[in-house]
């Protein structure tokens, strides 16, 4: 399920990874992807008034070739699990996933006994790095999400912890 | 003593030129290699669609590979004949209330001729049969 070891380029070179990785973690490319509501809060945080330029990653890509973080924004019907594989299949690496809303982290509202239509959680087949709680979150909360995952990329902080100091 | 024109000149430039296209290349050339070294060779994969040309998600449905009726070259030819009618049939009407060509009679001849021999296309195609929409079927034999 997308977690296998895929062998690393052919030059090492911490110095130069570090600097990539800071870049990677400043210029998020997601992916165009809404499937239910939380898109209508992506498209928010995307548009002026949250403004996820401010963290670099407003660069929302049509082409899964040219992304890099898939946005899991929403329910993930039966029908839709196979296209959102194949997409993370065609994300080039480094290729991360957010779950974005309480559909992609659980299932949400249509966990109950008897369901036949959705698949409860983006877990179930993707390797999930950043969860989103929220029906739908706040844009807010998706700009948290990008922030996190930004610290999970590189070890650069956008900003100090101010207990640490 | 003249240099003949077919003789090596300016030897010490070649070397220049020399290096430059190799500044050139190096800096064309460059940037690819250095990204094949440092890029990851392979992606993640959980149904391996990598390679998939569509970038949609979606299965796509059958080959674009497809024979098509050529019935339409057909139409596309035609759409021509009434086109370059139309495109000069413009600046007559725009310019025929016009008081110079309002009372000739000679000009009405002559565009009357020339639509004429504009819509011979169309004549010679409604001969042949084009406007009737049949599948034009082609017996490999």
């Amino acid at each position: 399920m997308g977690t296998q070891n895929i062998p690393s380029s052919v030059v090492q070179f911490a110095l130069a990874d570090k600097l990539i990785n800071i870049g990677r973690a400043n210029s998020f490319w997601p992916l165009t992807f809404g499937i239910a509501c939380c898109a209508i809060e992506m498209m928010a945080t995307g548009c002026a008034r949250f403004d996820m330029s401010r963290f670099g990653a407003e660069v929302f890509r049509p082409s899964a070739r040219q992304s890099d973080v898939l946005i899991v924004a929403g329910t993930i019907t039966k029908k839709m699990m196979p296209g959102i594989k194949t997409l993370y299949d065609q994300m080039p690496e480094p290729k991360w996933v957010i779950a974005l809303g309480n559909c992609a982290i659980s299932g949400g509202p249509f966990a109950f006994d008897g369901q036949y239509s959705i698949v409860l959680g983006a877990h179930e087949f993707l390797p999930v790095d950043v969860y989103i709680p929220g029906c739908p979150p706040r844009p807010e909360a998706l700009l948290q999400g990008i922030i996190e995952l930004e610290h999970l990329v590189s070890d650069w902080k956008r900003w100090k912890n101010p207990e640490a100091a | 003593m003249e240099h003949q024109f077919t003789a090596f000149l300016y030897h010490e430039q070649v070397l220049w030129i020399a290096a430059f296209t190799l500044g050139g290349l190096t800096f064309a050339l460059g940037p690819i290699a250095i990204v094949y070294l440092f890029m990851p060779l392979k992606t993640r994969q959980i149904n391996n669609k990598a390679l998939q040309f569509i970038e949609c998600g979606m299965d796509p449905i059958g080959d674009s590979w497809i024979r098509y009726g050529v019935v339409f070259y057909l139409y596309a030819l035609i759409f021509l004949a009434f086109d370059v009618d139309v495109l000069f049939l413009f600046p007559v009407a725009v310019a025929y209330n016009d008081a110079l060509f309002a009372s000739s009679l000679r000009d009405f001849v002559e565009i009357v001729l020339f639509i004429g021999i504009l819509s011979l296309a169309i004549v010679y195609a409604w001969i042949k049969g084009v406007f009737k929409w049949e599948r034009k079927t082609f017996l490999r034999r």
